[in-house]
């Protein structure tokens, strides 16, 4: 790929698409505009409203004969305007005095189970409350007040308040009210603050008479502190909405560059030109990619920095607690996803002949996409094993996760690796797709072939198709063994080997059709390759003991689980089983899959890229970062042991070797303690040193081997 | 000397339709030849093939020489092409529009400003060469676009329907720029459906026909064979001859 084209077409490309008032509005102006006139628009309305329903007088009806103090308490309220008696029916008036009418039970137990505690808010569960009541001509006679607005409560002072009050009994009181309408709520708020004064004074006054301590009534003096930070508490509020917006509005200002640039291209007839200019189909591709990856996240950038303001300005104390590095994070977390759907709206749009034909294709798939990151606003969900890999809702569960401090390194880890992984499939869609010129000119062409899975009798497989199945293995492999964690360790090492990496494997051979020999390098193993690989097997894991470890060490939790697999869940069992499970299934299936499909497709790239990329997807398959180096490493040898020497049992050897060497110093404790290596968190530096020696003459020794051809 | 442009034995096909069936064809330098056929012919199917945007089922394309599927790169520096229905970028102008060209086509920054300015004034666009291209009208969209093929100097121009959609004003202006072209000894292969411009212009004319060659000679051979007056008689009484042929065929 020529790099200087790639930045000639991302150049005009977003020249062009800048020009584009459309796309300035999506990327840009809508961001600035739509978090200040959302947020601080209705927040204005919100308050403009609250200072009026606090500026009115509430009209409230007093039916019954309220005792003198709480009489005098209501008149005294300036914002209550009190009429006793007002909208009362006759016969509501009349069995009140009469005290025929009593206050109706309430339905359920759970409803009673509150009434007449002492020191609780009383029957109506506090300001804003209100329990459903059976119905009594009290209850439609207020009810008809209030909801044609000549009254905004009615407190129905119950018959023998006042003897009840006076005798040390708790007189009966309700406050009716309609909690929809504000100015209604408001009043049955003032009335309960007057209510609930009258109430804590005639506590304190009986508790005098009696000659009982200030806190007798209370029994418990009840206090609640929030031990969340600031910075956990504004990060919950804006973890609710922020990664939704975040992604719909980053995803929105790609949508249409996506678009233009491949079929509004098609449309206008310059798609041709480019396809007869002397360039390849991926300068093209990435060059447009690259455009509109970059107009997603200058999209995204601006809808952070307009949030971020935007809260700032209207969070109490004109502060948001949040880091500034959150924020950062946050725009980094960006970088995988819009990564992911600009290669998908890229492949997708191409498929369209027209500007309209690209609409009509995308916005089912950006609703697809991009309404699952909702589910931050689900209560409950949040990311953990299972939804970090899930594409998009990843992303947006793991920007709340930083919000509220409780991103993991290994969820993130988890949730960039199978986002890269997506957003890689993603891209080379896209590229395959531009390689169509069937596509390009408007024509149809079968999934099948469009993805290179053509059955191609004696071919082997191509870099594409490598990433692709390691891709499909690493999510299956993921989501089997969570399935299967319950299982048992020995059931759930031989289904995720043999289903999860061999199965797929013989699979993908007979499906496609693969010469078996060459790709899975079922040769005969060279001595000196045979002997390298015992050599680099039984040593490679000092070296990740001694060396590798100390640059990212494992936390305590990781370093029993491995153990707690090496042992077989501590099943009382022998060495050779251990071997058998911990050793030579994973060197057959893991080395069938990795140094044959793999690496077979990735021998196109030549052979430094092949090692490197082969180590890489390797590592990411033990999906995490404290063993990322330690297996890339492994991996970076074995598929070397492989290439040179042009079979897969040198790989199979080493590999079982080096798991082999490991699970005996863990199983036997005597043999492990005898080499330091059980009793400290790294291995001792003369083990290293040992270890480093045989390595390097096993090294050595494969340099040595005759270079395998194919 | 070999010509600049060689096809053999090319083929088409779009599923179960033969769009293109055994189309051989050559160019040489100094040479404008001329590609005529009713409409769904398989012209354009043709042309896409040699400029290397579709690729042929059967045969082989070389340009000066260099084989097109083995060396795309290579053989696509020596070839401009031009539809008629090809639009440009309708957010830049002329000059950026050749600029961005001109770098795809490598060509050196300080020649490209050179050449720039040489074809603004050659195809007289100076009027209009820094306007967005949204905003020009038909005739300079299609100068705009002539310069474009033109930049990078190719040894080969595939023109399809270049003067489609023009007014004859604006179409001979064109037609003058191609003549010019053979002057400077590039070698031009050109499709249309106005006769005039190919007697005018063609130094050999090829004949399609439902994805055939069906004639293919100078101006007076063609007549001569067809015992025709002028090119649009022969085009007609060589399709109506081929048309029966078909018939007859069916029939038996």
């Amino acid at each position: 790929m020529r790099v200087h084209l790639v930045r000639t077409i991302v150049v005009k490309e977003l020249t062009e698409t800048l020009r584009d008032r459309r796309t300035l509005l999506m990327m840009v102006v809508l961001p600035v505009l739509l978090y200040p006139m959302i947020i601080m628009g209705f927040g204005k309305l919100q308050e403009s409203t609250r200072e009026a329903t606090e500026g009115r007088q509430s009209r409230v009806a007093v039916w019954g004969s309220a005792p003198a103090g709480l009489q005098d308490a209501l008149t005294d309220d300036s914002k209550l305007q009190v009429e006793v008696w007002a909208s009362a029916p006759r016969d509501v008036k009349d069995g009140l005095e009469r005290g025929t009418l009593t206050r109706p039970p309430l339905p359920t137990k759970a409803d009673t189970d509150g009434a007449g505690a002492a020191g609780g808010p009383g029957r109506s569960g506090g300001p804003g409350g209100g329990a459903a009541e059976s119905a009594s001509p009290v209850l439609d006679a207020a009810r008809a007040a209030i909801v044609d607005r000549r009254l905004d409560a009615v407190l129905v002072i119950w018959p023998d308040v006042t003897s009840a009050v006076a005798e040390g009994r708790a007189g009966r009181v309700s406050i009716y009210f309609d909690s929809v309408r504000q100015d209604s709520a408001e009043a049955q708020r003032r009335v309960f603050d007057r209510v609930t004064e009258f109430r804590q004074s005639l506590v304190r006054e009986r508790q005098r008479q009696r000659g009982l301590d200030e806190g007798f009534a209370v029994g418990l003096d009840l206090r609640s502190t929030n031990v969340a930070p600031e910075s956990r508490r504004t990060g919950q509020l804006l973890g609710l909405i922020l990664p939704f917006m975040l992604v719909t509005m980053s995803l929105l200002g790609g949508f249409y560059p996506a678009i233009d640039l491949t079929a509004g291209e098609k449309e206008r007839g310059t798609m041709q030109t480019l396809l007869c200019a002397p360039l390849r189909s991926i300068e093209i591709i990435t060059g447009k990619f690259l455009a509109v990856w970059i107009v997603s996240l200058i999209a995204a950038l601006a809808n952070v920095l307009s949030l971020g303001a935007t809260m700032m300005r209207i969070l109490p104390g004109g502060q948001v607690s949040v880091a500034p590095s959150t924020f950062a994070l946050t725009f980094v977390m960006l970088l995988p996803v819009t990564f992911f759907i600009t290669a998908v709206f890229l492949a997708l749009a191409a498929f369209a002949k027209d500007f309209k034909d690209g609409q009509n294709f995308l916005t089912p798939v950006y609703m697809l996409l991009a309404l699952p990151a909702g589910v931050t606003m689900l209560p409950g969900i949040e990311l953990n094993g299972w939804t970090a890999f899930v594409p998009v809702v990843n992303i947006a569960l793991l920007i709340k996760a930083l919000l509220i401090s409780e991103a993991t390194a290994d969820l993130v880890f988890l949730v960039l690796t199978s986002s890269a992984a997506y957003a890689l499939l993603a891209l080379l869609l896209a590229a395959r797709v531009f390689e169509r010129e069937q596509v390009l000119l408007g024509g149809r062409e079968s999934v099948r072939s469009l993805l290179g899975f053509e059955r191609n009798s004696g071919v082997g497989p191509s870099p594409t198709f490598a990433l692709t199945a390691f891709a499909v293995v690493l999510v299956l492999t993921f989501y089997g063994s969570l399935l299967l964690q319950r299982a048992g360790t020995v059931t759930m090492l031989l289904v995720t080997e043999y289903g999860f990496f061999l199965l797929p494997t013989l699979l993908l051979m007979v499906a496609f059709g693969f010469p078996v020999k060459a790709t899975l390098s079922l040769r005969r193993p060279p001595v000196l390759g045979l002997l390298a690989a015992v050599l680099i097997g039984c040593s490679a894991w000092a070296f990740v003991g001694g060396v590798l470890i100390r640059l990212l060490p494992p936390p305590d939790s990781l370093v029993k689980a491995l153990e707690k697999v090496l042992l077989l869940d501590g099943q009382p069992t022998s060495l050779w089983v251990v071997w058998l499970l911990i050793a030579v299934t994973p060197a057959l299936c893991e080395e069938f899959f990795f140094r044959g499909v793999v690496l077979s497709g990735l021998r196109k790239l030549g052979m430094v890229p092949a090692i490197l990329v082969c180590a890489l997807l390797f590592g990411l398959a033990h999906s995490s970062i404290y063993r990322l180096i330690p297996t890339m490493f492994i991996g970076g040898l074995l598929t070397w042991l492989v290439w040179r020497s042009g079979s897969i049992w040198c790989g199979i050897v080493g590999h079982a070797l080096n798991n082999g060497v490991a699970a005996t110093l863990v199983f036997n404790k005597g043999l492990g303690d005898f080499f330091g290596a059980s009793t400290q968190a790294f291995l001792g530096w003369p083990l290293t040193l040992a270890g480093t020696v045989v390595l390097g003459v096993g090294v050595l020794m494969l340099m040595k081997v005759k270079p395998a051809r194919g | 000397m070999i010509p600049t442009l060689v096809a053999e034995g090319l083929v088409k096909r779009f599923g179960a339709v033969a769009a293109v069936q055994q189309v051989s064809v050559s160019v040489a330098s100094g040479e404008v030849v001329g590609l005529l056929g009713p409409n769904g012919a398989g012209k354009t199917t043709t042309l896409r093939m040699l400029a290397g945007i579709l690729t042929p089922d059967e045969g082989r394309v070389r340009i000066g020489g260099t084989d097109i599927r083995e060396h795309p790169l290579e053989a696509k520096r020596r070839l401009g092409f031009l539809s008629g229905d090809t639009q440009l970028y309708q957010r830049l102008s002329t000059v950026e529009v050749l600029r961005y060209f001109g770098r795809l086509y490598s060509v050196a920054a300080a020649k490209l400003e050179a050449r720039i300015t040489q074809l603004v004034d050659e195809l007289e666009m100076r009027d209009f060469s820094g306007r967005p291209c949204s905003t020009l009208s038909t005739g300079q969209k299609q100068r705009a676009n002539i310069a474009r093929a033109f930049l990078h100097e190719p040894d080969l121009l595939i023109l399809d329907e270049p003067t489609a959609a023009l007014d004859v004003v604006s179409g001979q202006f064109i037609v003058e720029s191609i003549r010019r072209q053979r002057a400077a000894g590039r070698a031009v292969l050109f499709s249309t459906h106005i006769m005039s411009e190919a007697e005018y212009l063609c130094d050999r004319i090829v004949l399609l026909h439902e994805g055939r060659i069906i004639d293919e000679g100078t101006l007076e051979e063609l007549l001569g064979r067809s015992g025709s007056r002028n090119l649009t008689d022969a085009f007609l009484r060589q399709i109506g001859r081929e048309a029966a042929t078909s018939g007859m065929a069916a029939a038996s």
